[in-house]
């Protein structure tokens, strides 16, 4: 079996708080996998040390196949990464931003890349606009747009439903799909349940830095029932948060 | 072998970014409008002065008389730049400072830092495009101002820059070019490296405040022969033997005063360029050879304040998590 992701131990401190208890996780190729937890939980923590931006206090983990503490340069070229509330280069166009972004990826025919990126995401409307004049919604399709240029194996999204509106939640759940259905795997952070069971087909809860869950959708609709009893699931393995 | 094309992805984006920075465009207008009127104010008083002696030379000739009985005056056109140079000293430095913070201010908290470093290119990679980004943009302002300088004195002045002025403008230019740079990284270093991004720059106020204002205007202050117009030992006619003896009295004085004075890349770059551009009359109509050679200290300080201060952001590392994190 072969993991797009695997942690063993990965731990993060900030002084003598833990931001993250010793977690080990493994994440097979293809999967759209949610994390789920509240505010302050380490999900972010988590996604920062698999995207390279935050060294682990402690612990191992490869990403696409490559160890982060040894080959951080291979992990970066493996992944996409959308972080919450990203905004971009306001006085930039579409065209602009993504370009840059391209050729940061090292890519042969960045131009192309981008036009592939505008048609996939169906924002080509937007190619000549400024950034600055966006909604959160479309500012979102063109974080995302960078993020898949370079086609990663592994795609972060950090909270990518946060802030939009019943429209832009479904655009970007068809879009979840068709980047898995084209062979990406999937990491996200989430904290609404509904778009967990509708996207993902594997889950893990996190609480108060811990992992208490980790399973796939299958199973967990096996277990208890029809996707709609999430949050009871949610409920049952971490009930302070629920409680709060 | 460095690989330079991320770095020279990331300065080229930062140069256009700052291009179509409304603030930065407004401050070196102003920058240049300061600089000019300051120059065209005293072009003109030039201007007058070639006419009145063309006039003169004219009026001898038409009498059939000699053009050489009155003495050919010496009409140095640099020298009016004087107020341009202490324009890009002061005004030239803030907008440095202020660029060099919105360089770092801009990719902090808007997450475009977060993209940046989770692409395959290395931390240093990052910190030189912005060092070079910053290079670019004094290059230009400094270069603006002075084509600007040169065509009003060349129209204006009465006086044509020969290729020699041509070379020394150069020379000012390059200074000019490296001062700004040096206190760009300032603006950009302290707002990386600090907490917050606008502690960093009040931090970068104050450095500027010692930099450019404090340290030469105490040395200027603490130096007797700036108390009297002129000099005190002239107004007071006192031979130069008698100064020696005097000054020698003073030396462990004069060397504070010094010291003081040169600790500051503003001075130097002062001294440099009014010794360049022969502002100051000591090397008014000298050689740039053997000035070169004089101010070849003033030059080392400031190649190393530029590149000396870029070497150190190279080397401190950078938090990533805590830049990327939204403000």
């Amino acid at each position: 079996m072969t993991f797009a992701i695997s942690t063993q131990g990965l731990a993060r401190r900030y002084g003598d708080a833990m931001a993250l208890y010793p977690l080990t996780l493994e994440i097979e190729e293809g999967e759209v996998f949610g994390f789920l937890g509240h505010n302050g939980a380490g999900k972010t923590t988590t996604i920062r040390m698999l995207t390279t931006l935050l060294a682990p206090s402690a612990g191992t983990a490869r990403v696409a196949g490559h160890d982060l503490a040894t080959d951080p340069m291979a992990v970066r070229a493996s992944i996409g990464y959308l972080p919450e509330n990203v905004r971009l280069y306001d006085n930039f166009t579409t065209v602009e931003n993504l370009l840059f972004f391209a050729r940061l990826s090292r890519l042969n025919a960045p131009e192309a890349a981008v036009d592939k990126a505008l048609t996939f995401l169906k924002i080509e409307d937007l190619a000549n606009r400024r950034v600055g004049t966006f909604s959160k919604g479309m500012r979102q399709r063109v974080g995302l747009a960078q993020a898949i240029l370079h086609r990663p194996k592994v795609l972060f999204l950090d909270e990518p439903t946060s802030g939009l509106d019943p429209m832009g939640v479904r655009m970007l759940r068809d879009i979840i799909g068709d980047l898995n259905a084209a062979g990406m795997t999937i990491f996200m952070n989430t904290h609404l349940l509904s778009e967990v069971a509708k996207s993902c087909s594997s889950i893990g809860v996190l609480s108060h830095g811990r992992l208490v869950f980790h399973d796939s959708m299958e199973a967990v609709t096996a277990r208890y029932g029809d996707e709609s009893s999430l949050e009871e699931l949610y409920m049952s393995v971490a009930p302070d948060e629920a409680a709060a | 072998m460095p690989d330079f094309s991320p770095i020279l992805t990331i300065a080229a984006r930062d140069a256009r970014e700052a291009l179509r920075d409304r603030f930065l465009l407004i401050a070196t207008l102003a920058l240049a409008a300061a600089a000019i009127t300051s120059l065209a104010t005293g072009s003109l008083a030039l201007h007058t002065d070639v006419a009145t002696y063309m006039a003169a030379k004219d009026t001898l000739i038409a009498l059939g008389k000699s053009a050489s009985a009155i003495a050919s005056p010496e009409f140095w056109p640099l020298k009016l730049l004087r107020g341009t140079v202490e324009q890009l000293e002061i005004m030239g430095a803030v907008i440095a400072l202020v660029a060099g913070y919105r360089a770092a201010v801009s990719e902090r908290g808007r997450q475009t830092l977060a993209l940046i470093l989770t692409r395959p290119l290395r931390r240093w990679q990052v910190l030189a495009a912005k060092l070079l980004g910053g290079f670019f943009l004094a290059a230009t302002a400094a270069g603006a101002v002075t084509i600007a300088a040169a065509i009003l004195l060349e129209l204006t002045s009465g006086v044509g820059l020969m290729l020699s002025d041509l070379g020394r403008l150069t020379v000012g230019w390059a200074a000019a070019v490296l001062y700004l740079s040096g206190i760009y990284t300032v603006g950009f270093a302290l707002s990386l490296w600090l907490r917050s991004a606008s502690a960093g720059l009040v931090y970068a106020f104050a450095l500027w405040m010692l930099m450019v204002l404090v340290a030469p205007q105490i040395g200027d202050t603490m130096d007797p022969d700036n108390q009297v117009a002129g000099g005190v030992f002239a107004a007071l006619s006192v031979p130069k033997a008698e100064q020696d003896r005097i000054k020698a009295g003073f030396a462990t004085y004069e060397t504070i005063r010094n010291d003081i004075e040169i600790s500051s890349p503003t001075k130097h770059f002062e001294r440099f360029t009014f010794a360049v551009l022969g502002i100051k009359d000591t090397y008014t109509g000298k050689p740039l050879g053997p000035i070169l050679t004089e101010k070849s200290g003033d030059a080392l300080f400031l190649i190393l304040f530029a590149f000396g201060l870029g070497a150190i952001v190279l080397l401190v590392p950078i938090n990533p998590d805590r830049l990327t994190k939204e403000n």
